[in-house]
């Protein structure tokens, strides 16, 4: 779901012909040395997280990176084989489940699980933690530029703003749109009722002629370029864009928004469980947590490595959202197969309109 | 050796089957099990989170039949024909000059067109995106000489669409054309021209004629890629140019409808079959009336 770390596209490539030969190689390796396949977002981890695993353990970390979440599911469901450990967005865990492409997580083993903050261990995606620990996280809202809208946006609203017509961007998914729309008109985002989804609809039907595009990826380039005024984005990728322009900030709407984690999965059929675990348990400890969230610029689900944290990044509040703020932040609900497969039709038909 | 000789002097007839199994089992294995693979998947149902379930099902094809993805059918056929169309007008002089005119730099000239092959088509993309963006080089071009008082948006418009499709099909287009260009006899034109005709009807009735297969094929190459793109709309378009590749490209990741996509790619290959079999079939047609 988020990072994007500058031109993420370029490994977009053709999805399902690639299978990945440093895994073969790994492999037929693996019986002289202990490995783990470890397969992540691009640019998600510390400079010295994984080497430092090595020094300390004496398992080296095979570490391939993927572009968008999409791409690694469908990597995995087609049955590439090899992977010991991937990192997947909230939302993508009932999915990984019912696919029956990733195991529990065994209790008991984890030593460092007290570090999780409590906030993220009874999530509606994964109650109890049973599959899933959480490694970073963050939320969604509005990156805007300073020097070309007028006010703060401080509703959701603003994204139908007639003026900014052309310069407004649009997460390119079901789940961030709908459930936003849902949330503007005030219904609950788990509806079940047609009418209110048929609304929800209308209202993204309404604002498309001021959309410029659809984009989970290419609106950073859009801000920076100022192309984009306007965006519905991520924070992380939102604090990216600022990084290489100023005027781009980050504002999480009054109406609320949603929170998302990614999180580390245990892939089924893996030969490395042992060596998993005891990478998952390292990267969860405070000092490798807070590590990996002072590069990568993510908030951290750690609270045992607060304290370790870069005190700019934690006062930060598009990283950490105040007090007031989270009590309007939540998790995406969980919707049943049904109902997904209706948000999916909802989206094609604004998509295709 | 004794194998080799009987191999490739193809006095019998059996031999020569023989040299064909290298490639038709190249083809068997990853062009004709896919697609029945892809077959397969369309007739079967979608479970819950994208999972697969193996029952029979019709329902694939009556949603992707619905009236509601006419706009999306349409505009990908307006696009891949405008984009086909322009091929052709840039495409044909190009191909005319490097047949009948380049000489010496021929060779050169043909190794240049071959150059968008060589780079990734991702590099392309975001080259196009920083050229036509509205700090980017085409907009300053504008304004310093004066030709636009604001910066344009040229990005994610149907026009950056289409100049991308245009720029990545053109060679598809050139080199079947030059193909069929080279092999029209000079002697041929000679003649045209001894027999009193002008430039213009030695090109209208012996030189377009000649060269009508090339056309026919490089339209072809170029407009059945062009209904299937979805990354040039993806990088390119905005939120007006969604095209059928993506709407493909979007069930078999982001709603993880794997049958529905299938289904969809399904009625466009059939659909593009048929098409290229009613045209062979007319054509014979019109060859053997002229015969």
């Amino acid at each position: 779901m988020p990072e994007k770390v500058t031109r993420r596209e370029f490994l977009r490539t053709s999805l399902l012909a690639l299978a990945a030969p440093g895994l073969l190689v790994s492999c037929a390796k693996e019986a002289e040395k202990r490995v783990v396949n470890f397969f992540n977002w691009s640019k998600y981890i510390g400079k010295d997280t994984l080497p430092r695993f090595l020094r300390e353990s004496g398992v080296s970390v095979n570490y391939e990176e993927f572009a968008d979440e999409e791409e690694m599911t469908a990597k995995l469901r087609s049955g590439a084989r090899g992977y010991d450990l991937i990192v997947a967005a909230d939302y993508q865990i009932p999915r990984l489940k019912a696919s029956n492409l990733i195991d529990p997580i065994p209790q008991g083993v984890l030593f460092n699980q007290g570090n999780i903050d409590p906030q993220f261990r009874n999530t509606p995606y994964d109650p109890d933690n049973a599959y899933s620990v959480p490694y970073l996280w963050g939320t969604t809202g509005i990156a805007y530029n300073k020097n070309k809208v007028p006010q703060t946006p401080s509703s959701w609203e603003a994204l139908w703003d007639e003026k900014q017509s052309g310069k407004i961007s649009m997460l390119d998914n079901a789940r961030d749109c709908i459930s936003m729309a849902l949330l503007l008109k005030g219904y609950p985002e788990d509806t079940t009722d047609e009418r209110q989804l048929e609304q929800a609809k209308q209202l993204l039907l309404a604002q498309k002629p001021l959309v410029r595009q659809y984009s989970s990826a290419t609106y950073i380039d859009g801000l920076v370029a100022g192309e984009l005024t306007l965006a519905m984005a991520w924070s992380g990728d939102a604090l990216q864009a600022r990084r290489e322009n100023p005027q781009i900030d980050y504002v999480i709407p009054r109406e609320g928004s949603f929170m998302w984690a990614d999180n580390l999965c245990l892939v089924r059929g893996s030969r490395h469980r042992e060596d998993a675990l005891k990478l998952v348990d390292y990267l969860i400890r405070k000092d490798v947590a807070a590590e990996i969230a002072n590069t990568v610029r993510y908030a951290s689900p750690n609270a045992a490595a607060r304290p370790l944290l870069d005190p700019a990044l934690l006062k930060d509040p598009r990283v950490f959202p105040l007090a007031a703020v989270k009590t309007r932040l939540r998790f995406h609900a969980l919707l049943d197969p049904d109902t997904t497969q209706l948000w999916n039709e909802l989206w094609s038909d604004v998509k295709v309109s | 050796m004794r194998f080799l000789s009987w191999l490739i002097r193809g006095k019998s007839p059996k031999a020569s089957h023989l040299m064909l199994a290298p490639a038709a089992l190249w083809l068997l294995i990853f062009l004709i099990l896919p697609i029945i693979g892809l077959l397969a998947l369309s007739f079967i149902q979608r479970g819950p989170y994208g999972t697969l379930l193996w029952s029979f099902t019709w329902g694939n094809f009556s949603r992707a039949l619905n009236p509601k993805y006419l706009p999306v059918l349409l505009r990908t056929l307006g696009y891949a024909s405008s984009a086909t169309f322009l091929c052709l007008l840039l495409g044909f002089p190009l191909a005319y000059y490097l047949s009948f005119g380049a000489g010496r730099s021929r060779g050169t000239l043909l190794v240049l067109l071959m150059v968008p092959f060589w780079t990734s088509c991702l590099v392309s993309l975001y080259s196009w995106m920083i050229i036509l963006g509205r700090q980017g080089l085409l907009n300053h071009l504008l304004l310093k000489l004066g030709l636009a008082e604001n910066p344009l948006a040229l990005l994610n418009t149907p026009f950056s669409v289409l100049l991308g499709l245009v720029y990545f099909y053109l060679p598809f287009m050139v080199l079947p054309l030059f193909g069929s260009l080279e092999k029209i006899p000079r002697s041929y034109i000679e003649a045209s021209y001894d027999l009193g005709a002008g430039t213009w009807a030695t090109f209208r009735k012996v030189t377009w004629p000649l060269c009508l297969p090339g056309v026919f094929a490089g339209c072809l190459l170029t407009f059945v890629p062009c209904l299937g793109d979805f990354l040039t709309a993806d990088f390119l378009g905005g939120s007006g140019t969604y095209l059928l590749g993506n709407l493909i490209q979007n069930q078999f990741l982001m709603a993880q409808d794997w049958p529905f996509g299938a289904a969809l790619t399904t009625v466009l290959t059939f659909c593009l079959t048929w098409a290229i079999f009613l045209h062979q079939r007319f054509e014979g047609r019109e060859l053997e009336m002229r015969g």
